[in-house]
């Protein structure tokens, strides 16, 4: 069994309406926990999901927001 | 909370949400420019009554209309003019110039480099996209040479300004450029101008895949995000030369002059004030 390496910090929120589909934060997130999705929003796009597995989680790191040009993106730290 | 949760927070407040989403196109860099702008005016605690952000024309101008802050939507090439005269009359206020390449450069170049000259106290925020954006991706003075836009349909013979290089001839305070790839270090730029006094430039390369990505090989946003990845190098003490921006070459990118003890023209035209004062 793969050992889990880090620790599940945060969930991550989309406001699937403001998202435009760039994949920036898809393609930049580290630990790749958001995925491209089949998803439409109402102008078409294809906002991406917050996939956690095993060995994917999310560490909090802040730069799909960072990355997101449309302010899609909330991550919520976990207390 | 976590001080991220609340910067995030605080960013909304600082946006016209009922706006969005904004025209900006998919993948267009202009929104994360905007996105790391507000983080540093956060960040440095800016009273939001105490900053106005001053646009031109283009799709960077559409800046104005998506701030939850007093803000102009000028006429085409005239930001600087109006900024200044925003300072003059209220110099209690930051004022931030958020504008495009053509706006600032082409129609609004005299302005531009008239401002730096005297060293006004306004923070200029210069998108530069490589082209004219809102009006279909015509040739302007940044498009490198060799390009394709729709004016060039056989490459672009024309030279690029060299925004760093003119802005330090002319003796700006701060000369900062990076790309929309350095979300960090374009913010951590920001702030510091925000925290500066004079002229400051913080040029940012930043894609336009719809008119401009799509001629040049470059048309999904990931496609330009991973050239400018690829291509940049972090280099304070570039030369002139190094700073220079080519066809599909090397980006030169870092903070290019810091200098924090040139008068701006306000204290400059107080003292004048004051003395003129004294003779009576
Ligand atoms: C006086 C005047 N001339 C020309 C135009 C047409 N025009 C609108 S936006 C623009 C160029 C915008 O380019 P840039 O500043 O680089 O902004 P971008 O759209 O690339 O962000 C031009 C030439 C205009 N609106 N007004
Ligand atoms: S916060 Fe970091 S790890 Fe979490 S989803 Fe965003 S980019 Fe990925
Ligand atoms: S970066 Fe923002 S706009 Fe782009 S795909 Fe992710 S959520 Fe959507
Ligand atoms: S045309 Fe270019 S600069 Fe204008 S919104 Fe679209 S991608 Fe951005
Ligand atoms: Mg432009």
């Amino acid at each position: 069994m793969t050992q889990k390496k880090y620790e599940r910090k945060a969930v991550v929120k989309i406001l699937e309406d403001r998202c435009k589909g760039c994949w920036y934060c898809v393609n930049y997130c580290p630990t790749k926990v958001l995925v491209i999705s089949d998803k439409m929003n109402a102008k078409g796009y294809h906002p991406p999901e917050f996939r956690e597995d095993k060995e994917h989680v999310c560490i909090a790191c802040h730069l799909c927001e960072l990355y997101c040009p449309d302010f899609a993106i909330f991550v919520e730290e976990l207390k | 909370m976590s001080i991220f949760e609340d910067m995030r927070n605080k960013q909304e407040e600082l946006l016209r949400t009922e706006r969005l989403p904004h025209v900006w196109c998919p993948g267009c860099g202009i929104g994360i420019v905007l996105n790391a702008f507000l983080r540093a005016v956060i960040r440095r605690k800016i009273d939001p009554e105490k900053l106005v952000v001053v646009s031109g024309i283009g799709c960077t101008g559409r800046t104005a209309g998506y701030v939850n802050v007093d803000s102009f939507h000028t006429t085409h090439g005239r930001a600087i003019p109006f900024a200044t005269g925003i300072k003059f009359a209220r110099p209690d206020l930051n004022v931030v110039v958020f504008s495009g390449d053509g706006d600032l450069f082409a129609i609004g170049g005299n302005h531009f480099v008239n401002a730096a000259r005297r060293n006004h106290d306004l923070l200029i925020i210069a998108v530069n996209n490589f082209t004219y954006g809102m009006t279909g991706g015509q040739h302007g003075p940044t498009t490198p040479t060799g390009a394709y836009t729709t004016t060039t349909p056989y490459g672009n013979p024309d030279r690029p300004f060299n925004i760093p290089h003119l802005a330090i001839s002319l003796g700006v305070p701060f000369v900062a450029r990076w790309t929309t790839y350095h979300v960090n270090q374009l913010q951590n730029s920001i702030y510091k101008a925000l925290g500066m006094k004079g002229f400051r430039l913080v040029e940012i390369i930043s894609q336009c895949p719809t008119v401009y990505g799509r001629r040049n090989s470059m048309k999904s946003p990931l496609s330009m995000m991973e050239y400018f990845q690829k291509n940049s190098i972090i280099k304070p003490n570039a030369s002139f030369e190094e700073m220079e921006l080519t066809y599909n070459g090397k980006i030169v990118v870092g903070e290019f002059r810091v200098r924090t003890n040139i008068p701006t023209y306000e204290e400059r035209f107080d003292d004048v004030i004051r003395r003129a004062q004294n003779e009576n």
